[in-house]
């Protein structure tokens, strides 16, 4: 098995790939239902290994994220820890769902995501997102089986080379 | 291998202090959220951090600008030659133009330097491009990639070739945020051109519509009359053009009608932009007005301030 710190550079080396897919420029219409990247990454970590994931790792990637996409800082932070938490609670039962199902639990989790936003949204006084605010968490969920594969070759291919 | 944890009770304080955990930087990420809203603290220290950021922006572009050069080498020469021809055309017609507005220009400078008037305004140009156009969703700003090196100032204009977007809000090394007036907390001094009855257009938080809401109720708006910048306010220059008005509801027992008015600037598509900045022009010199059009006059001045 392969040390801890090459494990951490995995992980980190994904959550960069998320970020920078987050920041890509689309056009509008894609933008619109741009998955969760972090999140999701960070869902796949938190079911794949034995507490590598912890709060403290998921309020600093969301800070990242807040500082990079400009939003308000503590916004994508608090939404992190919040999926991260859910997922840690959950993650022996979560680990052993048939696909399909985790793929729900992974809609749930974003949907939950999306409302807590939608609380800050409206505790900022701002005027309510319009209907594809709603977009992402399905996307999400679509993406999701096809990311956990790819993440699960990623991390294979790793090791292999980590240790020949 | 995995750690030990056996026991219920390992089990249960383990989750205990998960929870904990959880409450602990829930509140962290809610105390910065209200610092940040309200601008305590919490703006400074993010802008210094947003220059270390800086470096990514460039990276997440890159294969952008690889793509559109890519696009732009495949273009025939057809298309290139067709796409010239038309732009000339246009070039030829704006020059048209600008030969009247530069009389016109000279005829304004002379009668402000009869009444004595303020200051003149000339006013530069400078290109940028967007870099992002979604920052964050519901905050209504964007990212341009010109910076503090190029002499972008906060509160400096932004406009596109068709109107008003925007104003500079926080300005980065080689890249500043825009605040586009679509943006619910943004307001800005304008008056309609048909008229010139003075209003102040406010985001609706939506990149289609702003909302005149002070106009009064017997106030003579129709739908389709121009919104331009009146100039108060001191941040945008005046007579910039901004919206079209599309609905006027006029209702009884109100004291205000309500405007709604569609934005010119390519809000959500446009890409190229520029920025707008004020060179000061001493106008009102009581030496006799020279009748030759002298534009040589204010070049040095703006020379020195252009770097």
């Amino acid at each position: 098995m392969n040390s801890r710190r090459d494990r951490y550079s995995i992980i980190a080396a994904t959550l960069a790939i998320a970020l920078l897919l987050t920041l890509l420029p689309l056009p509008a219409w894609l933008q619109a239902m741009w998955p969760y990247w972090t999140a999701l990454v960070l869902l796949y970590w938190c079911l794949e290994t034995q507490d590598m994931i912890s709060l403290g790792l998921a309020f600093f990637t969301g800070l990242a994220l807040d500082l990079f996409t400009g939003s308000l800082l503590g916004l994508h932070a608090l939404s992190l820890t919040v999926i991260v938490y859910l997922a840690l609670r959950f993650r022996a039962r979560l680990r052993f769902f048939p696909p399909w199902q985790q793929a729900l639990s992974v809609l749930a989790l974003l949907l939950n995501d999306r409302i807590i936003l939608l609380w800050i949204i409206s505790l900022r006084g701002d005027p309510l997102p319009a209907l594809d605010f709603w977009l992402p968490p399905i996307a999400g969920t679509l993406v999701w089986p096809w990311l956990f594969l790819l993440l699960d070759r990623f991390r294979g291919a790793m090791r292999h080379r980590a240790m020949p | 291998m995995v750690k030990a944890r056996t026991g219920t009770g390992a089990r249960f304080s383990g989750q205990a202090a998960l929870t904990a955990r959880l409450m602990l930087y829930s509140l962290l990420a809610i105390v910065l959220m209200a610092m940040d809203h309200r601008g305590r603290y919490v703006p400074k220290v993010r802008s210094v951090l947003e220059n270390a950021v800086e470096p990514v922006y460039h990276v997440v572009e890159w294969p952008v600008r690889a793509l559109r050069n890519l696009s732009g080498q495949f273009q025939t020469r057809r298309s290139l030659r067709h796409e010239n021809e038309s732009l000339r055309q246009e070039l030829l017609a704006q020059q048209a133009d600008l030969q009247r507005l530069d009389t016109l220009t000279e005829e304004n400078r002379r009668l402000r330097a009869l009444f004595e008037g303020a200051e003149m305004l000339r006013f530069e140009y400078r290109f940028a491009e967007l870099v992002r156009v979604d920052l964050d969703p519901f905050s209504h700003k964007v990212l341009i990639d010109r910076g503090s090196v190029d002499g972008v100032v906060p509160g400096q204009a932004v406009i596109d070739g068709n109107g008003v977007m925007g104003q500079i809000e926080d300005v980065h090394l080689h890249f500043s945020q825009v605040r586009l007036i679509s943006d619910p907390n943004h307001a800005l001094p304008v008056q309609i051109n048909r008229t010139g009855l003075r209003s102040v257009a406010y985001g609706s938080g939506e990149t289609g519509a702003l909302n005149l809401p002070n106009v009064p109720l017997e106030a003579d708006v129709r739908e389709g009359d121009l919104v331009v910048t009146s100039g108060l306010g001191d941040r945008f220059p005046g007579g910039y053009p901004v919206a079209r008005v599309i609905r006027v509801l006029r209702e009884d027992g109100e004291t205000f009608a309500r405007v709604l008015a569609e934005p010119l600037a390519a809000l959500d598509r446009g890409r190229e932009v520029l920025l707008i900045s004020a060179v000061e022009e001493a106008a009102g010199q009581p030496e006799p007005v020279p009748l030759e059009p002298d534009a040589q006059q204010p070049e040095p001045e703006a020379e020195a301030s252009n770097p």
